[in-house]
């Protein structure tokens, strides 16, 4: 499995166990995102941090999950980042949008 | 050789068949014609698996423990990427009810286990062969609309504008238009602006609703352009976001945009971007800006700020998307902002840098590129 979903409480968590992440896998994620927001999970946790690259149709998917659960009073936080993504990250300015975390347990416990 | 028989050979079959013994049996027949085989033992397992494997074909038993043949199909109909693939059901004897409520699934074809290996291997050949070219036509047909609509996201022709060069370097990846769009527009006889935006998410298999927003920040651009008061980039993007952001039909689409003015009586060049790459110049020395501002689409209240830079004779500056900084050499290391950077340090005085840097990065991705490559070069003579 590309994505690995995990459910801590109310924490939705999406580890994605890729080097690449790219538009092949994005549809995935995508799709598991969407069950569970619709689901009404608002806490949602993706981990990136196993990624040496993102590319910017997944960019994009995380992007959206942000704003939808923003919009319900929720949050995402990210788990990362390998030097390639952080510095995507750096260029794209989305340091500013997410909340960052360097382990899995820090970005879910930041939700309680 | 008939087109029946026209070998699919390395095409990859995913088999799904509760019993052991007929599993092996075709597992070794379809290997021994060349094909690649995966097996699953019911519909619940091959679904997963498909899932992995994007086969080119499955063949699948219709009495199976758990999900049956039938319960398999219905699961891959309803996936967007799997309902594509051909499937053709395997039968212990083509039992009449089987046959009608296989074809209600969409399905293309029937295998009777009993049948002689040669039989299955044609009837698979046919199959794959036919989606093969049905899909060739497709391709055709879209890359004909690709070829037409290019023009309408990338300018054929560089813009004239006194005192300047100003030209740009744009390959659509794999000769699709995805969601790079670069725009020129002279405001008046003084003032150009440059436009280079790139439509995050681009390849949810439909580029052409990238080609569409495109179009969608473009006419915002330039009412946007109608409407201010002073010709700010800032306030350009600001209002290409209000837009956007009330826009519910392209929520789901984020955008990033670099806007230039470049002012052929004062040689100021006035710069803002939204979640774009750094506006790279070359000037008596090489080095960067990064605007501040945020992905368009994202936040109605995003603010974006105006950066203004003075040209000299000779002076250059460049706008890019991320096609050129993602792309990879064979070792996986990406060209990157420094890549960038070094390829004009080191480019001779006087040199073309364009081709300069066409040349750097051929030679770092060896001409295999990952995404659109857009790069626009302002130039003052």
């Amino acid at each position: 499995m590309v994505i690995v979903e995990q459910r801590y409480g109310n924490v939705l968590v999406e580890i994605v166990d890729l080097d690449r992440a790219t538009l092949t896998e994005a549809g995935i994620l995508k799709e598991a995102l969407t069950k569970g927001i619709e689901e009404g999970l608002k806490k949602v946790v993706v981990d990136i941090s196993k990624c040496e690259f993102v590319d910017s149709t997944f960019l994009g998917v995380l992007v959206n999950a942000l704003k939808r659960v923003a919009k319900e009073n929720g949050d995402m936080k990210l788990v990362g980042f390998k030097p390639g993504v952080r510095s995507m990250f750096e260029l794209t300015r989305l340091f500013r949008v997410f909340d960052t975390y360097s382990t899995l347990e820090e970005a879910v416990k930041s939700f309680n | 050789m008939a087109e029946a028989e026209k070998k699919q050979s390395g095409a990859k079959i995913l088999l799904v068949e509760d019993e052991l013994n007929i599993a092996k049996l075709f597992e070794f027949n379809l290997k021994k014609a060349g094909f690649v085989v995966e097996i699953a033992n019911n519909g619940t397992a091959g679904y997963e698996l498909a899932k992995e494997v994007k086969p080119d074909l499955i063949i699948s038993d219709i009495m199976m423990p758990e999900t049956d043949g039938f319960e398999f199909r219905k699961l891959l109909l309803q996936d967007v990427e799997l309902r594509k693939i051909p499937f053709v059901f395997l039968t212990a004897k083509g039992e009449e009810e089987d046959v009608l409520e296989g074809y209600d699934l969409d399905i293309q074809d029937y295998i009777i286990k009993t049948a002689s290996t040669k039989v299955v291997i044609a009837k698979i050949n046919a199959i794959l062969n036919s989606h093969k070219k049905e899909r060739a036509k497709v391709v055709a047909e879209v890359q004909q609309a690709a070829d037409n609509m290019r023009a309408t996201v990338v300018p054929k022709e560089f813009p004239a504008f006194e005192g300047y060069e100003i030209r740009h370097w744009h390959v659509p990846f794999e000769n699709v238009p995805g969601g790079d769009f670069i725009d020129y527009f002279k405001f008046d006889n003084d003032n150009l602006v440059i436009i280079l935006g790139d439509v995050m998410g681009k390849k949810w298999g439909a580029w052409y609703f990238a080609v569409a927003y495109a179009g969608y920040v473009r006419s915002a651009i330039r009412f946007a352009l109608q409407t201010v008061q002073d010709l700010s980039p800032a306030k350009i993007i600001s209002k290409v976001n209000e837009s956007v952001c009330k826009d519910e039909r392209i929520a789901e689409v984020f955008i990033t945009l670099s806007v230039l003015i470049v002012n052929n009586k004062t040689n100021k060049v006035k710069y803002s971007g939204a979640g774009d790459l750094p506006l790279i110049y070359k000037k008596d020395k090489v080095d960067y800006i990064l605007s501040r501002g945020l992905l368009l689409g994202f936040d109605e209240t995003s603010e974006y700020q105006d950066h203004e830079i003075d040209l000299i004779s000779g002076d250059e500056l460049f706008l890019l998307t991320d096609g050129i900084m993602e792309s990879r050499n064979p070792w996986g290391e990406q060209f990157g902002n420094e890549g960038f950077l070094k390829a004009l340090k080191e480019s001779p005085a006087g040199s073309d840098s364009i081709e300069v840097i066409k040349k750097v990065f051929s030679e770092h991705t060896g001409g295999k590129y990952e995404d659109d490559v857009s790069l626009i070069e302002i130039k003052r003579i």
